[in-house]
């Protein structure tokens, strides 16, 4: 029979998760007393159904999806005024000029905008994001979620993550373009034609071109 | 592969999620354009930068030992097993065990259908649509479901909030979540019936139509066929006040 779990076995696999808990609670809720609280549900929500986590499975992944979960039900209201931003304001960044400076470095990678970035203004920028989309980009790009595993944690299909992710990152970089136009990091950017569509994600059309020997 | 198709999948070729013959066929191409390969490169620094200037905060001490404090005051599985701390249970368990073995027949079909709409209604997802025009949430489904989508009319000034694309089984379904007057959520899962089990912990008749019941923990499901479509319909209000509700979305 299986053994019934301890309050060691939970601080042995869930307690080192703490840390990016809390990042991504305080990076949801935008506040560091909500993402206690958020935290501090999440795991008691955790801990007393630790029982039914299977030991040896991913257990940062069941934590971050109880966390989402929790988020969902109890701040999910708040965010509802939070309109998805439209098209035209989520226009996709020229990230070559983004990355790239301006000026006379304009062609050193290492004066990249982000480099003369600091990290208050990409915090800001993030915290901007819708929420669906800014929880995609925190956990495949901060936390190293793969598709696979937060479509497991949001509870949605893969090819759903795939567009929160690239429209996430495509409004961050946006947001961070604007910042980097205002405190006059690069110039404007509205007069560079963007060549950046904005697409969603589709390898379905490209597999049936290949499948019908119309692509190389 | 032409540089507009690389473009589409620069994101995914990057977190490392393109496979086989697709990472082949970018990798390839690659190879012979520096334009794309510029912009590999370009969204993997992005990606590096992000992460490089949002590192980890630290968690407060005194936060941390909140939590150590509080786990010490909770149990794991608290009343949910208790044959584990009251031995004398046992046989009660084995004869539960019986029943369940029993009904579980008619219960195990349906499970599966029945807990994910209780888990979606009780996750509180992200919507992929929100808004209170069903018209415009029914429209934004079609395509994206195989088969024609119209949100039920639910009397008693429901209201629509919005929809999220989902899978029952392998096909394409819609999740649309009302809200009433009295401030319950109701939330419909809409599907293609096919394959799915219509067995049922109780089942009622109302107006010749055959509806199935279950009353949960705080919520209740009720499931049933109409124009051919499947729906299994969640909400925190009780099992009765259910049936009526969705008994007045038949037919209109």
């Amino acid at each position: 029979m299986k053994r019934r779990p301890l309050q060691s076995d939970f601080e042995r696999e869930a307690l080192p998760h703490l840390g990016a808990l809390y990042a991504a609670a305080l990076r949801m809720t935008r506040n560091e007393k909500d993402a206690e609280d958020l935290v501090q549900d999440a795991l008691l929500r955790a801990y007393r159904f630790f029982d039914t986590f299977q030991a040896g499975t991913n257990c940062k992944a069941w934590l971050f999806r109880i966390l989402t979960n929790v988020f969902c039900n109890r701040y999910r209201e708040r965010e509802r005024e939070q309109v998805v931003l439209s098209e035209a304001e989520s226009s996709p960044a020229n990230l070559e000029q983004f990355l790239a400076g301006t000026g006379a470095d304009a062609r050193d990678t290492e004066t990249a905008l982000l480099g003369q970035m600091v990290s208050a203004d990409v915090e800001k920028a993030l915290a901007a994001v819708p929420s669906d989309f800014r929880m995609a980009v925190i956990l495949a790009d901060l936390e190293d979620f793969s598709y696979k595993e937060i479509a497991e944690i949001m509870d949605c299909p893969a090819g759903t993550v795939m567009s929160r992710l690239f429209r996430g990152r495509k409004i961050l970089q946006g947001l961070l373009r604007d910042y980097a136009v205002e405190q006059g990091i690069i110039r404007d950017p509205a007069a560079v034609p963007s060549r950046d569509a904005d697409a969603p994600v589709d390898l379905a059309a490209y597999r049936r071109r290949r499948d019908r020997g119309e692509a190389s | 592969m032409i540089c507009a198709e690389v473009d589409t999948c620069v994101q995914t070729y990057v977190d490392g999620e393109l496979a086989g013959v697709d990472r082949e066929v970018v990798e390839r191409h690659l190879v012979g354009c520096p334009a794309c390969a510029g912009r590999v490169r370009l969204e993997a620094r992005f990606k590096a930068a992000v992460r490089a200037h949002l590192p980890r905060p630290e968690v407060p001490l005194a936060f941390r030992l909140r939590i150590e404090k509080s786990l010490a005051t909770q149990s794991i599985a608290p009343l949910r097993w208790p044959w584990l701390s009251y031995p004398r249970l046992v046989p009660a368990a084995a004869a539960l065990v019986l029943l369940v073995a029993i009904t579980g027949t008619v219960r195990e079909s349906q499970s599966g259908l029945l807990q994910q709409a209780q888990r979606s209604y009780r996750a509180e997802m992200p919507m992929d649509i929100t808004g209170s025009d069903c018209g415009s949430i029914a429209s934004w489904f079609r395509g994206r479901v195989d088969f024609s989508m119209h949100a039920p009319a639910l009397g008693g000034g429901a209201t629509c909030q919005g929809g999220r694309l989902v899978n029952v089984g392998e096909r394409p379904a819609a999740y649309l979540i009302y809200r009433m007057q009295t401030g319950h959520r109701v939330a419909f899962l809409v599907f293609d019936p096919r394959d799915q089990s219509f067995e049922a912990p109780e089942r009622r008749v109302v107006n010749g139509r055959e509806i199935y019941v279950e009353a949960g923990p705080g919520i209740s499901t009720a499931t049933y066929r109409d124009r051919g479509l499947g729906y299994v319909v969640t909400s925190d209000i009780d099992e009765d006040a259910l049936t009526r509700l969705v008994t007045t979305s038949f037919g209109r």
